[in-house]
């Protein structure tokens, strides 16, 4: 991402913003919905610690509302709705029309995905807030040295859910069938993510696999830093390794989209 | 040094070759066959700053190959390509500057949000600055009347404002060339001549370049001084109006009506057609006489005399072959390049045309 010139991109995020407020309710719909789900998710996990107050995990039942917040935070935060629109641009022929304006296709779709970022976070933290309200209370950050780190790691998170999001979206270039394959990065994203269960739940195998994975870096890294389960080095560690998987993840998007491109433009798609 | 410079382009596309039906499907699942089809096979165009060219040709002739090549989204297979001293698909952004883009069945607006928040993001897009920008909305506002809708979404206009919207939209960063696919199409009259004179205007006024690709001889008349046919890949007419009337179209028909010419004409006919040898003399039924001339070999002037000397002439008037009907017939490839009428004779050898039929 340049910066140099990134006035035309927070144009782009800025017009995106306003296409969702357009739709005030088709953006209600969604925040309803996702209220159900996190709904769902608290009543399954209280009745799994059953009013236990001994630890399931290492997490007692306070810091697993604040770790499924977070969760639930981070899963607002782009959505299917970014693969979708990135690849209907793709079949509609839209990348003829970007690749005729001093636009970088990758930046200009980033700053079309985080454009609607701000309501996005504002509706999920309102829901969070209530919700936490009505289960009496979540944990916090355990001091604000752990705050700002989940500040910085939820961004980072953010952008490796995009570098999925575009890596998948590219599919739009060889298939019709975009909605299985993002279909697909929700589902295996919400396994080894630690969306559904923290991964410290999982058998050491299956632990083993989400660690190598780039999807631990979008909700588990973020959370477990919110709720201070990791001291210092390790902390800055995994940071670290979110930035990385964050780089790797644009980079290689945009590799796919210049081969892509080019096959496209010297072969005729 | 031309604005536009193309010499020897070429755009071969793969397709998939594969037999008919399942069979041939699932085969082609295992064994990948290709073949090669030429979109545009060697073409020179050389265009300087402040043309207004029409680009035609029947579908598939390769025309949008060609444009796609000058605006840097396809790589040309071979051959030179120029925009203003870039090479557009190597230099995409910079020469994205340079040119305005407009492709009737697409809009570039954002279909959401008001139009005048899709100018402002073009401003932010291409940097424009903030006074060259009011400037040219101004004008533009005021030449194509968008003031009645920039409020609305794009959603909620019409195609002619639309296209209005989308003609502004293109050219807010000043671009030095224009270019316009099918423009007008689907629009009503009265949008059409709008949107022909507002482009006639940025030609004569600001010596923007167009090339445009119609289907639309209004669009030619309106704004062209030069018209390059494309067809099957290959250049068949660089030239200007009158040059193609005069490579294609060297026929006129002048008909004439004789006094009492139903009675006259049975002995009239052979002393005309002696006086007008190479031209077709022809009698109708109602005492009408028509001669077919070449325009190279006598002037109307001496046809009309011819028959005058020997008759009463009553009325006469001219045929022109009509442009409609001449793009017509090359688009059916009724006219090529081999059987040019009397090329032996053409007026000045044309270099463009020269280039193509080799």
């Amino acid at each position: 991402m340049v910066v140099a010139g990134s006035h035309k991109y927070v144009s782009l995020a800025r017009a995106s913003l306003e296409v969702i407020l357009t739709y005030r309710l088709s953006f209600l719909m969604n925040v309803i919905g996702t209220v159900f789900y996190v709904i769902a998710m608290f009543y399954l996990w209280r009745t799994i610690f059953g009013g236990n107050s001994a630890a399931l995990g290492g997490f007692t039942w306070l810091e697993m509302k604040g770790y499924l917040l977070v969760a639930f935070l981070m899963n607002s935060l782009l959505t299917w709705y970014d693969e979708f629109m990135i690849g209907r641009g793709i079949r509609e022929g839209e990348v003829a029309s970007d690749l005729v304006r001093p636009l970088d296709f990758q930046t200009s779709r980033f700053a079309q995905a985080v454009g609607p970022v701000p309501t996005e976070l504002a509706t999920a933290l309102l829901v969070a807030m209530a919700v936490a309200f009505a289960f009496g209370g979540v944990a916090l950050p355990p001091d604000p040295v752990y705050a700002a780190v989940f500040v910085v790691s939820a961004a980072l998170a953010t952008l490796i859910k995009f570098g999925l999001i575009f890596c998948v979206a590219m599919g739009a270039f060889w298939t019709t069938g975009l909605y299985g394959l993002t279909t697909g990065r929700i589902a295996v994203q919400g396994v080894f993510s630690g969306a559904l269960i923290p991964l410290a739940f999982f058998p050491d195998w299956l632990r083993a696999i989400s660690a190598v994975l780039p999807f631990q870096g979008t909700v588990s890294t973020p959370a477990l830093i919110y709720l201070g389960k990791v001291d210092g080095t390790a902390m800055l560690a995994m940071v670290a390794v979110q930035a990385a998987w964050a780089v790797g993840l644009i980079v290689l998007g945009r590799l796919i989209f210049r081969r892509a491109v080019r096959a496209v433009t010297i072969h005729g798609g | 040094m031309p604005l536009i410079q193309a010499e020897g382009l070429t755009k071969t596309f793969r397709q998939a070759d594969k037999d008919a039906g399942l069979k041939g499907s699932v085969k082609h699942l295992f064994i990948r066959r290709y073949k090669n089809k030429v979109a545009v096979d060697n073409i020179d165009l050389s265009i300087e700053a402040g043309e207004s060219i029409a680009y035609l040709g029947p579908n598939g002739a390769g025309k949008s190959t060609t444009i796609k090549m000058l605006t840097g989204i396809l790589v040309p297979t071979a051959g030179r390509l120029h925009v203003d001293g870039l090479v557009p698909h190597e230099h995409r952004q910079r020469n994205a500057r340079n040119i305005g883009v407009v492709f009737g069945q697409r809009t570039q607006l954002w279909w959401d949000i008001p139009v005048i928040e899709s100018f402002n993001l073009a401003r932010d897009m291409y940097e424009i600055p903030e006074a060259t920008y009011r400037a040219n909305l101004a004008e533009f506002t005021e030449m194509l009347g968008l003031d009645e809708f920039v409020k609305l979404p794009a959603a909620r206009i019409s195609l002619g404002q639309r296209m209005r919207a989308d003609l502004c939209m293109a050219l807010l960063h000043n671009p030095k060339i224009l270019y316009l696919d099918e423009p007008t199409i689907g629009l009503d009259i009265a949008v059409k001549d709008r949107i022909r004179t507002f482009v006639r205007r940025l030609v004569d006024e600001r010596g923007t370049t167009v090339m445009l690709t119609t289907h639309d001889l209004g669009d030619i008349e309106d704004i062209c001084e030069r018209i390059v046919i494309i067809d099957q890949g290959r250049i068949i007419h660089d030239g200007d109006l009158g040059k193609l009337k005069d490579t294609f179209a060297r026929d006129r028909v002048i008909h004439f009506q004789i006094a009492r010419g139903a009675e006259l004409l049975p002995a009239l006919l052979p002393s005309v057609r002696a006086a007008l040898p190479d031209s077709t003399v022809e009698a109708g039924d109602d005492g009408s006489l028509s001669v077919r001339f070449d325009r190279f070999v006598f002037a109307a002037g001496e046809i009309a005399a011819a028959v005058m000397s020997r008759a009463e002439v009553e009325d006469f008037r001219i045929d022109e072959p009509a442009v409609e009907d001449l793009i017509k017939r090359v688009y059916l490839g009724q006219l090529t390049l081999a059987d040019r009428p009397g090329s032996k004779a053409a007026p000045a050898p044309e270099p463009a045309a020269e280039a193509a039929a080799r």
